[in-house]
């Protein structure tokens, strides 16, 4: 770095990620703190272990592979040719963003004097694999075994959202050039997956014991302590700000990036390089919280566990477009998603006798997947990509957002890569005898032993005299 | 194991060497290192498998009631 300007716009860019990271780690305090809110007591301290676990487990193998397979996996491979190197294999060779540089024992994987983003950048996406476990940890709380969490929090943080991260949010990905994809703020490629995978699992796994009556009626199991699952939201909404800016680029000059000689334009990008404003981004990210906090306050009836999941829904269902909308699109696709989330979610739960404790495959999988869907329509006909605009299907430039290619994303999002190996696993691990809990246990309760032996202290402590 | 020992010496190498790696073992210890770490986090599954299968076992045998807990809750 001996050019000046040069040198401000990395350290720049170094600091400006790294604040993200930081923000970013409220989510997973709040996902923490509303687990064991949403928990009943006599799971809590189990409840804080699991989705706290998820923390070095998604880290350890995000470095060993995570990371690798997002850099290697753009093309498919085999589906469409790479921008850098023309070639539909694995990217593993030289090129500048291959995946060769990002191997667990690269140089760059490490204090690199060379290098002030890797790590910056590694993290912030590592911190959005934490948010994808996180989401489905929340429901399956109570019945799950810890060892069975922490393999699915693997396959879900550190291999399918890094591929469909890969297809669709990579500036290389498949998914823009064929399906003309859009996605700004994952809408589908961390919440519909997630969702998706979390269903998946819910369905092999099966109800908490009591939720649904002999007839089949559901039973409310509301959170235990309305307070912490406040204060836990408020703080994965503060987080989810974190969220949105990680997911630009703060300072970029396009006009070389695009080819166009002798202009120069610095401006902020969303993840695929096409420019948008920190600015408007903020007025999106509000206008749809507010959204969702006036539909899910509206149709909940005032329930206040569901109007600030709503509010994380409305944000989540307006993000796959929050670039390029204007505040009251923003907001009108809250609401909507919201709805339909909150619909969805009674609806497969007395249909299919699914309990998702905390409404995550409705937050995150059914708000995600109807916010791709509307992104097609309203943002139909701008380019995926700035890079080269071309027809759908062609494959080797970029395709147009598009009603039918969001559709065909939403499902690969929620289906192919999320519900489908969600379920995959959890029934290979059921028959090992390994996803759930003996249903003893889960009567008596996670902690009981650590509550007994708790009780045996206290009493000991309080009958000594020395 | 140190790669740099001077950081005067080093800052005026010339730039395409003073821009690399600056961690201890750079460039021979990187595979073996990875390695160690794998085995760690495998390690690590099997261990923990094991002791809450045993935990697990152990508290369902008791057959406690749902509220039995109740009574084990603290004061403190």
């Amino acid at each position: 770095m001996t050019d000046q300007l040069g040198a401000l716009t990395t350290i720049f860019t170094e600091f400006y990620y790294w604040v993200t990271v930081v923000l970013m780690f409220l989510i997973h305090v709040g996902f923490c703190m509303y687990e064991v809110g949403a928990s009943r007591y006599k799971h809590h301290q189990h409840t804080l272990m699991k989705n706290t676990m998820l923390i070095p487990l998604v880290t350890v193998t995000w470095f060993f592979f995570g990371w690798w397979i997002y850099w290697a996996f753009p093309t498919g491979p085999g589906i469409a040719p790479s921008i850098m190197n023309e070639s539909t294999a694995l990217i593993t060779d030289d090129s500048t963003f291959s995946a060769k540089w990002y191997l667990a024992n690269s140089e760059f994987m490490a204090i690199n004097l060379g290098d002030h983003i890797s790590g910056v950048f590694w993290a912030a996406f590592l911190l959005f694999s934490w948010t994808a476990a996180s989401i489905v940890s929340g429901a399956i709380i109570e019945r799950i075994t810890t060892f069975a969490f922490g393999i699915l929090a693997i396959a879900i943080g550190s291999v399918f959202w890094t591929i469909d991260a890969a297809w669709g949010w990579h500036f290389d990905g498949w998914m823009l050039k064929i399906l003309g994809y859009h996605d700004a703020y994952a809408s589908g490629v961390i919440h519909a997956i997630a969702g998706g995978f979390a269903l998946g699992v819910l369905v092999v796994l099966g109800p908490r014991i009591g939720k649904f009556s002999s007839s089949g009626e559901p039973r409310n199991i509301g959170p235990r302590n309305p307070w912490l699952v406040t204060v836990g939201l408020f703080l994965i909404y503060t987080g989810f700000w974190g969220f949105y800016a990680a997911c630009n680029i703060p300072i970029f000059d396009l006009g070389p990036e695009y080819g166009m000689e002798g202009v120069t334009y610095w401006t902020a990008t969303n993840i695929y390089v096409t420019p948008t404003t920190l600015s408007g981004i903020t007025f999106n990210f509000l206008m749809s919280l507010s959204g969702g906090l006036l539909a899910g306050y509206w149709i909940a009836k005032g329930d206040p566990f569901w109007t600030y999941s709503s509010g994380l829904a409305g944000v989540i269902c307006a993000s796959a477009g929050n670039d390029l909308y204007h505040p009251i699109q923003a907001m009108i696709i809250g609401m909507i998603g919201v709805v339909i989330a909150y619909k969805l979610h009674y609806w497969v739960e007395r249909k299919f006798k699914i309990d998702d404790a905390v409404g995550a495959v409705a937050v995150h999988g059914y708000a995600g997947f109807v916010g791709l869907v509307i992104c097609g329509f309203v943002l139909n006909g701008y380019p995926s990509s700035g890079y080269s605009v071309g027809a759908m299907w062609d494959g080797s430039t970029y395709a147009t957002i598009n009603p039918l290619g969001q559709f065909l994303g939403a499902i690969i999002m929620f289906g192919v890569l999320g519900m489908l190996p969600g379920y995959i696993i959890a029934k290979v691990l059921s028959g090992m005898g390994k996803l759930r809990i003996p249903r003893e246990v889960e009567i008596a309760g996670l902690d009981y032993e650590m509550m007994e032996s708790a009780k045996e202290d206290e009493k000991a402590v309080s009958s000594a005299t020395r | 194991m140190a790669t740099v020992t001077n950081w005067i010496d080093h800052l005026n190498k010339p730039a395409e060497e003073v821009v690399g790696a600056v961690y201890p073992g750079a460039g021979s210890t990187e595979t073996l290192l990875v390695i160690l770490g794998i085995v760690i986090w495998i390690g690590w599954h099997v261990i923990t498998n094991k002791s809450e299968s045993d935990e697990l076992s152990r508290l369902a045998k008791k057959r406690h009631g749902a509220n039995d807990h109740k009574s084990n809750i603290t004061d403190w």
